[in-house]
């Protein structure tokens, strides 16, 4: 008369376990769901009922009550569809309890009886204590990741009522591979000339720095940066594993082998919220665009329209590597680490010509040049300006390198940053520069004009050491740095938006 | 309630007697839009001591016509009954403001015969600057770095020769020009402004303002207290054009506040003298203009001293700036006189681009180069 299945649901990128309760007894032929269901979730009711009885199984007359333990905690989704008809068919005594025994249930119901796949397999079969684990067989790759109970993946409940009932094997594992086989078709030797944005990507990928792109519009940004994950490592264990986590839980495509294994790439659009961009919800908290970028590229086209306040949201994950939502009912953390590539224009106007075409008011660039704020901006060791290409590098030139041999040299760069026990020069922590990237005197002499010209603060100068370390790391040099180096490091970051050619205004003209 | 104002404001004119005639003009020149034409058109009825006493009473036909509107005079009446004609006097005074009035030993002497004299001159700093030759150098507010380049050379070098350079005090070639001119510590810079002097305006001229107050002379026409409003800035131009000997048009676009200048400057007989630019730069289009219709070029400031009778200037200083480097020298050639990006100077010059970084970043650390946004410039002057 009673049965308990093991479930679990979704909350955040984290799975709870679940156990359902159900309760077939006599009385007046009712069917009711109690523990905190949401409305999807107490819809189970029809919908477990429907395939039932498609599958050709009698539906028990009498009262049922299905109860979803712990009853504190909300359940949401039709995760728990299947563990519901399971327990039905236990407790009618359909099924023997034993055939069950220590197997977990986690799919959604159609009314023909076919099992669904549900958002966040992975982080919820990792927290389940489960022998074996039945799934819809679009889930069974990502089941599998959690290297942990034997997944079993019927297409249709008959299927499963069978194995079950040992009167047939279990179906086969769905082959993995090809249907979902998409590789990146985009590569560096497409991008003619642009010198200057080819370094500022190599840079960027070598040494995990932040980038923002200046151009006009059609310079070409977007389509840089798009190559941008091409030449990215691939993902280390750890960080495949959550940057699934957050896919799966996302309800984003997941690879054909089921782990995120190359750089994921997220490009929201200027007009997301702030919520959008780094996670919450009222009730369900999901991940954001910066924890689905976890591990990979958040590109942020035309920065300076995005709002001011999701801009600055940014900075705790951009300094941390988690975002932590906190609501008054539920609280959750995401991971967050991601390399963010911007691009904006140069000014309202975007700049067509040279200087003295552009038809702003120093206003106007000033206006403009505030939408980004200094702390964020700070944030970005590498600020490069992208022009159009040049028309002999359109037509003569031959293609550049392409993205595997620029990857040859980040990977040199990225094994240089592995034994400084860093997984990239940006993470290096400032009292090891002064050992692990000392300066000649040259060097010297550029950052202290730098410094004294007001252009450097001292984070941006320890920034600058980073990046002109692993410019080192690219070329193959050893430290100290050289006065090249770091000159080279300096002009890749420039200021973003020249506010006015006006050098003469207040410091100067002291008398 | 009106009748209490009234009676308050009654006590300060008791003493009425003892105001100067500029207090009086001070508090004219304070009531809300009158400019040079009203304030002249008002002393053309009565003297400022009475015209104010008539302003707080009820409305005379006469001085409601110079208003030109009803609501204009209403605004004037309230100014007449509410404003503390002694109070604004002392507040001149203690801001160490000058004030003087047309006709006065103190007023300027070049502005005595102008075609529009101002009524009331408001000046800080020693007016004596105002005596030896001047030159005035104008231009946008939006200028590249060579027309600010060039604005600050011209400054500095006619400073030196002696020549008192006039400017407004605005962004871009204005103040580039009083920045070259205190470079120089030759001769005192003058400035006329748009507001009262209470305020720099623009905000980020602030030092600039005050350096100039210090070794120059400001000049205005708007009492302390008066805001920086568009219809004080073509009054504004016609003072520096009506002080200049000689107007050199930097950088201008094809309208804009300098060519104001320069037709103020062609209604009284001056010299006026245009730079010439890249004739694609639309800052330069106003000089281009100026050219095509027959104005002399400025080239340097011996151009400047000739239109003004003087000789050649002094020596400029010595280039101390180091010698470039084997990259930053093939970098110079390859960037010429015209602005260039990153990646042009890259094409002409074969270099690598991370060579080109290096280089460009060595030369603006040294001062052979300005980079502003994604253009890089050669800096013709050593700082």
């Amino acid at each position: 008369m009673l049965a308990t299945i093991p479930a679990s649901v979704l909350s955040g990128i984290t799975g709870h376990p679940v156990s359902v309760e159900v309760h077939v007894s006599v009385g007046l032929p009712t069917f009711t769901v109690v523990g905190l269901p949401d409305a999807a979730c107490r819809e189970a009711r029809d919908r477990v009922r429907a395939a039932l009885l498609s599958s050709g199984v009698k539906w028990p007359p009498g009262r049922i009550t299905v109860n979803l333990a712990p009853s504190g905690i909300r359940k949401e989704g039709p995760g728990l569809d299947l563990a519901i008809a399971m327990g039905v068919l236990v407790a009618d005594d359909q099924l023997p309890a034993e055939a069950l025994a220590d197997t977990a249930f986690l799919a959604e119901l159609g009314l023909d009886g076919c099992l669904r796949a549900v958002p966040g397999v992975l982080p919820q079969v990792r927290c389940m204590e489960a022998n074996a684990i039945v799934v819809a067989p679009e889930s069974a790759a990502e089941a599998a990741l959690a290297s942990g109970p034997v997944v079993r993946a019927p297409s249709t409940l008959q299927e499963l009522l069978s194995a079950l009932r040992g009167e047939e094997a279990w179906p086969d594992p769905p082959v993995s591979g090809l249907a979902n086989a998409r590789d990146e078709a985009v590569d560096l030797a497409d991008v003619r000339g642009q010198h200057m944005a080819r370094l500022g990507l190599e840079v960027a990928a070598a040494g995990g720095h932040h980038l923002l792109m200046i151009g006009p519009p059609g310079a070409g940004k977007t389509m840089l940066a798009r190559r941008l994950p091409g030449l990215l490592p691939p993902l280390d264990e750890s960080t495949a594993i959550e940057a699934t986590m957050v896919h799966s839980a996302t309800g984003l495509d997941l690879p054909s082998s089921g782990l995120i294994r190359r750089a994921p790439w997220q490009a929201p659009h200027h007009s997301a919220s702030m919520i959008a961009l780094v996670g919450g919800g009222s009730r369900t908290l999901r991940p954001g665009a910066v924890s689905c970028a976890h591990g990979g590229v958040l590109f942020l086209d035309e920065m300076g329209e995005f709002a001011p306040q999701a801009l600055d949201a940014l900075r705790q994950p951009l300094e941390e590597g988690v975002i932590r939502v906190n609501r008054a009912t539920a609280a959750a953390s995401f991971p967050a680490r991601f390399l963010l590539v911007g691009a904006m224009n140069p000014c309202p106007c975007g700049e067509l010509g040279q200087p003295g075409m552009c038809r702003c008011t120093p206003l106007a660039r000033l206006r403009y040049a505030r939408r980004l704020s200094g702390p964020l901006l700070d944030r970005f060791d590498l600020r490069i300006h992208v022009g159009r290409p040049e028309v002999s590098d359109l037509f003569d030139a031959p293609p550049g390198e392409s993205s595997a041999e620029v990857r040859k040299r980040v990977d040199r760069a990225r094994a240089a940053a592995r034994e400084r026990g860093a997984a990239s020069n940006s993470e290096l922590p400032d009292d090891t520069l002064d050992h692990l990237a000392p300066l000649d005197p040259d060097a010297k002499s550029l950052f202290s004009h730098a410094i004294a010209e007001g252009r450097l603060t001292a984070r941006g100068f320890q920034r600058v050491r980073r990046v002109a370390l692993t410019l080192a790391d690219l070329a193959g040099q050893e430290p100290p740095l050289t006065g090249g180096i770091v000159a080279e490091a300096l002009f890749m970051r420039t200021e973003p938006v020249t506010v006015a050619h006006d050098p003469w205004s207040l410091p100067n003209a002291r008398p | 309630m009106p009748a209490r104002r009234f009676a308050l404001a009654r006590i300060p004119a008791e003493g009425a007697e003892e105001l100067p005639v500029e207090a009086w003009l001070a508090a004219l020149a304070s009531l809300p839009a009158v400019g040079p034409a009203r304030l002249r058109a008002l002393l053309a009825i009565d003297t400022p001591a009475e015209l104010w006493t008539r302003l707080q009473g009820p409305p005379l036909p006469e001085l409601v016509e110079v208003a030109g509107k009803r609501d204009l005079y209403e605004q004037w009446h309230r100014t007449a009954i509410g404003l503390d004609v002694a109070c604004l006097w002392t507040r001149h005074r203690e801001h160490g403001v000058g004030v003087a009035a047309l006709g006065t030993p103190g007023y300027p002497a070049v502005l005595c015969d102008d075609l529009e004299p101002p009524a009331v001159v408001f000046h800080q700093g020693d007016p004596q600057v105002a005596h030896g030759p001047r030159v005035a150098i104008v231009g946008t507010r939006r200028c590249t770095r060579y027309g600010s380049d060039v604005a600050f050379e011209l400054g500095r070098d006619l400073a030196m020769a002696g020549v008192g350079v006039v400017s407004g005090l605005a962004l871009g070639i204005d103040a580039a020009a009083h920045a070259g001119a205190l470079d120089a510590k030759g001769a005192p810079p003058i400035a006329v402004v748009g507001n009262g002097m209470d305020k720099a305006y623009p905000e980020r001229n602030r030092g600039l303002w005050r350096a100039v107050a210090e070794r120059g002379l400001l000049l205005g026409e708007a009492p302390l207290g008066a805001p920086p409003e568009r219809w004080r800035f073509p009054a504004r131009n016609r003072i520096i054009a009506a002080l200049a000997d000689v107007v050199v048009v930097v950088e201008s676009h094809a309208s804009g506040g300098a060519m104001h200048t320069v037709a103020e400057a062609a209604a009284r007989n001056r010299v006026v003298l245009a730079v010439p630019g890249p004739v694609r730069s639309s800052a330069s289009d106003g000089c281009h203009e100026l050219l095509a219709d027959g104005c002399g070029p400025c080239r340097d400031a011996d151009d400047v001293l000739l239109a003004l009778g003087m000789s050649g200037a002094e020596a400029v200083p010595l280039d101390s700036r180091p010698d470039p480097d084997e990259f930053g020298q093939q970098v110079l050639e390859a960037l010429g006189w015209q602005p260039a990006d990153a990646e042009q100077i890259r094409v002409r010059s074969g270099l690598e681009m991370s060579q080109v970084a290096g280089a460009v970043e060595g030369l603006r650390a040294a001062g052979w180069v300005a980079v502003s946004g994604r253009w890089i410039e050669r800096v013709g002057i050593p700082r």
